[in-house]
C-alpha cells in the first residue's frame, strides 16, 4: 500500500483500534464512527489523537456529535462507484468546518484523484503500483466548472475576474 | 449558439487526453474491464452486441452546420456511414473501434463537441424543446439555463458516482415538447408577476420498470438560485438514494419512498445552508451565456407567400408537410421546419453521412446555419423563411428526408432494440418498419391525425413506451419476442402513464392490434377529437374488445 | 445471462479492440464465424472451454465472455437464443452490415 498525498498535508500515522481493544496512552488511533458515538469518554481521554473510520452508509448528521473531538477522518469506500463518500467529505468540510485530514481508503481508482481532492479529501490509500497514475491524474485538468473544497474557484467566476479575462482572451 | 472560450476548450481537450490515457491503460491491461467500464461509460462508450457504441452529446439538441458536417465525417471515416439520433437528442455510432474513440473525441472537440457524461451514473446531457428560441409559444429560450447546467454538471466532483443515471429536462414553452415530467428533474421556465424569470421545479419522474410522473417541488425558483437548488437536490439524492438494487436506485424511488414533501423539506433545508456560498454563477456569467442565444437577425417578412399556397394547392404531399412539419416561429414570415427521420419502412432516427451533409448545407442556405435534434428523433431547421419552403422541401424530398409525417402515426419513436442493444429483449425497429409500411397512405394518416406510437425493446424504456398514445413494449417470452400493447400515455404537459391493454402479441399480431385500435378510434371519435382525447373519454374496454374479442 | 443453460453450448465474446462478436474454436482461437465455434456437450467440456475463454479475457483479448445454448438442429450451427443468434449475424434491419453479408465481412 502507498499513501497518495493530494493536498500536501502532513499525513497522520495511525493504528486502527482492534475490536474491544483499549488505546495505549497517547496513541494515535482510528475507530469506527459508531463506536465513537456510543462510548467515547475513556477513549478520547487515553488516546493521544483519535480519528473516525466512517463507512459510506453513515448519515452525515451522525457526525455532528464527534466531529469536534476527532483529529482526522477515514472514509471507507466499499466500491469505487459508491459516491456517498464524496458527499461525506463535502459535509465534513462544509457543514462542520472540519479542518483535519480526510483520507479515502478502499478501492478508489486513480481516475478519481481530482474528484477526491475537490470533494475535500487530503490523502488516499492505494496500491503502490498505482501511485504514479494517481499523481498523473491530479495534473489532468487545468480548470473546473465548480468551486470546490480543494480551493479551486469555478470557471464561471474566473471568467469575470481580471485574471480570467486575460486568460480567456 | 454557445461558443467555447479557452476554458471550455481546455477542459474538453483535457478530457480527450484523459480518455486516450484510459484507453491505453485498458489495452495494456493496467485497467481491468470492471474498472474501465464506468470510465468508458462516462465518455458515452458502450459495448453492444456487434461492436462498441459511441454516444455523442448534442447539448440541448442544438447543432451548427459545422458540427453536423463533423458528425457526417465521423460516420464516414470511423463508422459505417450512418448515425442514429436518439430520444436524448444525442447521436449514436454503432461500429467504432475502442482504439479509435480517442481520435473521434478529438475530432469532435475541434468543433466544440464531446461525449462527456452521455452514460454512467452521473448527470446526463440536459434536454430541451427542439424549437427553443424558434417558437411562438415560448416564455423564454431555455437553452442558456441548459448550458449553465451543462457546465455545472460536467466533471462534478461530488455527483459523478450517483446511485444511478440522472436526467434533467427543461422547457421554456407552454406546450411541453421536452417531456419534463418524465425526468429525474424537470424545469419549466416561468415568468412571475414581477416579470422575473424562474422555474417551476419538478422531481422524481422516470420511466423504466417503475414509471412515475414527476411531482412539483416548487412553483417558482429564481434563476439566480438554480444551481444551488440543483446542488441541494443532487446531494440529498446522492446520500439517500438506494444503492442496493439498481432498479430502485433512481430518484423517483427515493421521492416516492420519502414523499415529495419530505424530499422537498430536506432539499430546502440543505439549500438554505448553501445558497449564499458562491456555487451560483455571477450575473455577468448568466449574461455572457445568454448573449450566445440572442435571437438571430431575421428581417420580418410576410406570412402570405403566394408561391407556397400555389404549391400546396396542387401538391398534397407538400400541403401535408406544411401542415405537419412546420410550426409558428417568433418572427413573422418564418417557421421552424421538422425534417422527418421516419421514412415509411425506414429505421427511425437513422441518417446517412450524405443526409447529414445535406442537412448541414440546407441549414447554411435556409436556417442561419442552425440545426436541432428532437427527442422524437427528428432534425429541425429552426429559422426558415416561409418563402423558402418550396425550395427546401424539394431538396429534402429528393434526399428521402421530406416525409410529411411529423406528429402523425408513422412518426414513431423506437429504441435500437435487439438489432444492436445488448440489454434488449426484442427488436423494436422492425415493428416500426412494419407499422409505417402498413399505414403508408398519406390521406389515411392525415385523417387519423396526431398519434404518437413509442416502442421499447425492453423495460428500460428508451423508446418511451410509457408515454406513448400507443406504447409497445417488447418482452422475452421463453426465448421468443413478444410485444405488449399499452394505451393512453402522454409525454406532454398533460403527462400520463400508458396502461397495458392485455396479453402480448408476436411481431405480426402487434401490428394488427395497432390497426384495430386505430379503427376503434376512427369509429368512435367525435368531431375534431384526437386519439388521446378519445381514449381518455372512452376508456380501455372498447379497445380491449376490438383487439381481443369478447373473451 | 445467469440462467443455467443445459444441452450443447458455445462460447461467445467481444474482441477488446473493436468489440466485434467472436466465437471460441476448438483450437482455443477466436473466430468471427459461429460455424467455427467449439460445442461443449458436457460440463467438463464447457469448463475446459470456459477456462480458455477466461484466460483470453485476463490477457485482454476479449471481454464479455458468455456461454450460450447452441442450436445444432438446422443446417448450420447457431446460438439458440435470438439475442445471440443476432450477435452471430448482424442487425436484422441492415442486411448490408455484419457477418450476414459474408463470413469475411470487414476482413
Amino acid at each position: 500500500m502507498a499513501l497518495i498525498n493530494l493536498t500536501g498535508i502532513q499525513p497522520i500515522d495511525y493504528t486502527a483500534l482492534a475490536d474491544e481493544a483499549k488505546p495505549g496512552e497517547g496513541e494515535t488511533i482510528a475507530v469506527p464512527v459508531a463506536q465513537l458515538i456510543e462510548e467515547n469518554a475513556d477513549l478520547f481521554a487515553t488516546a493521544g489523537s483519535v480519528g473516525a473510520i466512517i463507512g459510506t452508509e453513515t448519515p452525515f448528521d451522525a457526525l455532528g456529535d464527534i466531529v469536534g473531538k476527532i483529529d482526522f477522518a477515514v472514509i471507507e469506500f466499499p466500491a469505487f462507484g459508491d459516491g456517498r463518500g464524496f458527499s461525506l467529505a463535502v459535509r465534513l468540510r462544509k457543514d462542520f468546518g472540519f479542518k483535519g485530514e480526510i483520507r479515502a481508503v478502499g478501492p478508489v481508482i486513480p481516475d478519481q484523484a481530482l474528484f477526491l481532492l475537490r470533494a475535500g479529501f487530503d490523502t488516499v490509500e492505494a496500491s503502490g503500483e498505482r501511485k504514479a497514475a494517481f499523481e498523473a491524474a491530479l495534473e489532468r485538468f487545468p480548470a473546473f466548472y465548480q468551486s470546490d473544497f480543494g480551493g479551486q474557484v469555478s470557471v464561471a467566476h474566473t471568467r469575470h475576474s481580471a485574471e480570467g479575462q486575460r486568460k480567456a482572451s | 449558439m454557445y461558443a467555447y472560450d479557452t476554458f471550455d476548450h481546455a477542459l474538453v481537450n483535457a478530457r480527450v487526453a484523459e480518455f486516450r490515457d484510459q484507453v491505453d491503460r485498458r489495452m495494456t491491461g493496467e485497467l481491468t474491464e470492471e474498472e474501465f467500464r464506468p470510465l468508458r461509460l462516462m465518455n458515452g462508450l458502450y459495448l453492444q452486441l456487434h461492436a462498441y457504441m459511441l454516444r455523442v452529446a448534442i447539448p440541448y439538441g442544438t447543432l451548427s452546420s459545422v458540427q453536423m458536417r463533423k458528425l457526417a465525417h465521423v460516420a464516414r471515416r470511423y463508422d459505417k456511414g450512418y448515425g442514429h439520433f436518439t430520444t436524448r437528442q444525442n447521436i449514436q455510432y454503432n461500429w467504432p473501434k475502442l482504439s479509435e474513440t480517442p481520435d473521434i473525441l478529438q475530432e469532435l472537440a475541434d468543433v466544440e463537441m464531446h461525449a462527456i457524461q452521455t452514460s454512467g451514473n452521473c448527470i446526463r446531457n440536459v434536454t430541451t424543446d427542439q424549437f427553443a428560441g424558434a417558437t411562438a409559444d415560448e416564455v423564454a429560450d431555455p437553452r442558456p439555463y441548459a448550458e449553465l447546467i451543462r457546465q455545472w454538471s460536467s466533471f462534478h466532483p461530488e455527483f459523478s458516482f450517483l446511485p444511478r443515471k440522472f436526467k434533467i429536462a427543461i422547457t421554456g414553452a407552454q406546450e411541453d415538447r421536452a417531456a419534463v415530467k418524465w425526468h429525474d428533474i424537470g424545469l419549466v421556465v416561468k415568468e412571475n408577476k414581477e416579470g422575473e424569470i424562474g422555474f417551476e421545479v419538478l422531481a422524481g419522474g422516470g420511466m423504466g420498470r417503475t414509471p412515475v410522473i414527476a411531482k412539483t417541488m416548487r412553483d417558482f425558483l429564481p434563476v439566480k438560485d438554480l444551481l444551488s437548488y440543483l446542488e441541494a437536490m443532487l446531494r440529498v439524492y446522492n446520500e439517500q438514494g438506494r444503492r442496493d438494487n439498481k432498479y430502485k436506485a433512481r430518484i423517483k424511488i427515493l421521492v416516492e419512498a420519502m414523499g415529495v414533501e419530505e424530499y422537498t423539506r430536506q432539499v430546502e433545508e440543505e439549500w438554505e445552508k448553501i445558497r449564499h456560498i458562491p456555487i451560483d454563477v455571477p450575473d455577468e456569467e448568466v449574461a455572457r451565456i445568454k448573449s450566445f442565444f440572442a435571437p438571430p437577425p431575421l428581417a420580418v417578412l410576410s406570412d402570405e407567400v403566394a408561391e407556397v399556397d400555389d404549391l400546396a394547392a396542387k401538391n398534397f404531399i407538400f400541403k401535408s408537410w406544411l401542415a405537419n412539419n412546420t410550426g409558428r416561429h417568433k418572427v413573422p414570415g418564418y417557421v421552424n421546419a421538422t425534417i422527418s427521420l421516419k421514412p415509411h419502412g425506414g429505421i427511425p432516427g437513422d441518417a446517412s453521412d450524405e443526409q447529414m451533409d445535406l442537412v448541414a448545407d440546407l441549414a447554411d442556405a435556409f436556417s442561419q446555419s442552425e440545426i436541432r435534434v428532437s427527442h422524437e428523433q427528428n432534425l429541425i431547421l429552426p429559422h426558415v423563411a416561409r418563402k423558402d419552403l418550396p425550395a427546401l422541401w424539394a431538396k429534402l424530398d429528393a434526399a428521402g428526408l421530406g416525409t410529411p409525417n411529423a406528429g402523425l402515426l408513422t412518426d414513431i419513436i423506437a429504441c435500437p432494440g435487439l438489432d444492436y442493444c445488448s440489454l434488449a429483449n426484442t427488436r423494436s425497429i422492425p415493428i416500426a418498419q412494419t407499422i409505417t409500411e402498413r399505414f403508408d397512405d398519406l390521406k389515411r394518416l392525415m385523417d387519423i391525425g396526431p398519434l404518437k406510437i413509442k416502442i421499447s425493446g425492453c423495460i428500460n424504456s428508451c423508446g418511451h413506451h410509457h408515454a406513448g398514445h400507443i406504447g409497445i413494449l417488447g418482452v422475452d417470452r421463453k426465448g421468443t419476442e413478444n410485444y405488449q400493447l399499452l394505451l393512453g400515455g402522454s409525454g406532454a404537459e398533460d403527462a400520463s402513464k400508458a396502461a397495458i391493454l392485455g396479453p402480448g402479441f408476436d411481431e405480426h399480431g402487434i401490428v394488427d392490434a395497432v390497426e384495430k385500435v386505430v379503427a376503434v378510434y376512427l369509429g368512435e371519435r367525435e368531431d375534431g377529437e384526437e386519439f388521446l382525447a378519445a381514449y381518455r373519454r372512452l376508456g380501455p374496454d372498447v379497445f380491449k374488445e376490438a383487439v381481443y374479442g369478447s373473451h | 445471462m445467469a440462467k443455467k443453460v443445459t444441452g450443447p453450448q458455445l462460447i461467445l465474446a467481444n474482441r477488446l479492440d473493436d468489440g466485434r462478436a467472436v466465437f471460441l474454436t476448438a483450437a482455443g482461437e477466436w473466430s468471427k464465424q459461429v460455424a467455427d465455434a467449439a460445442v461443449a456437450n458436457s460440463d467438463d467440456e464447457l469448463e475446459n472451454l470456459m477456462s480458455v475463454a477466461q484466460a483470453a479475457e485476463v490477457a485482454n483479448q476479449v471481454v464479455s465472455v458468455t456461454a450460450v445454448a447452441a442450436d445444432e438442429s438446422g443446417k448450420a450451427l447457431a446460438p439458440a437464443h435470438i439475442k445471440f443468434a443476432m450477435q452471430s449475424r448482424g442487425p436484422s434491419v441492415r442486411a448490408d452490415l455484419g457477418y450476414q453479408v459474408s463470413p469475411n465481412w470487414e476482413q
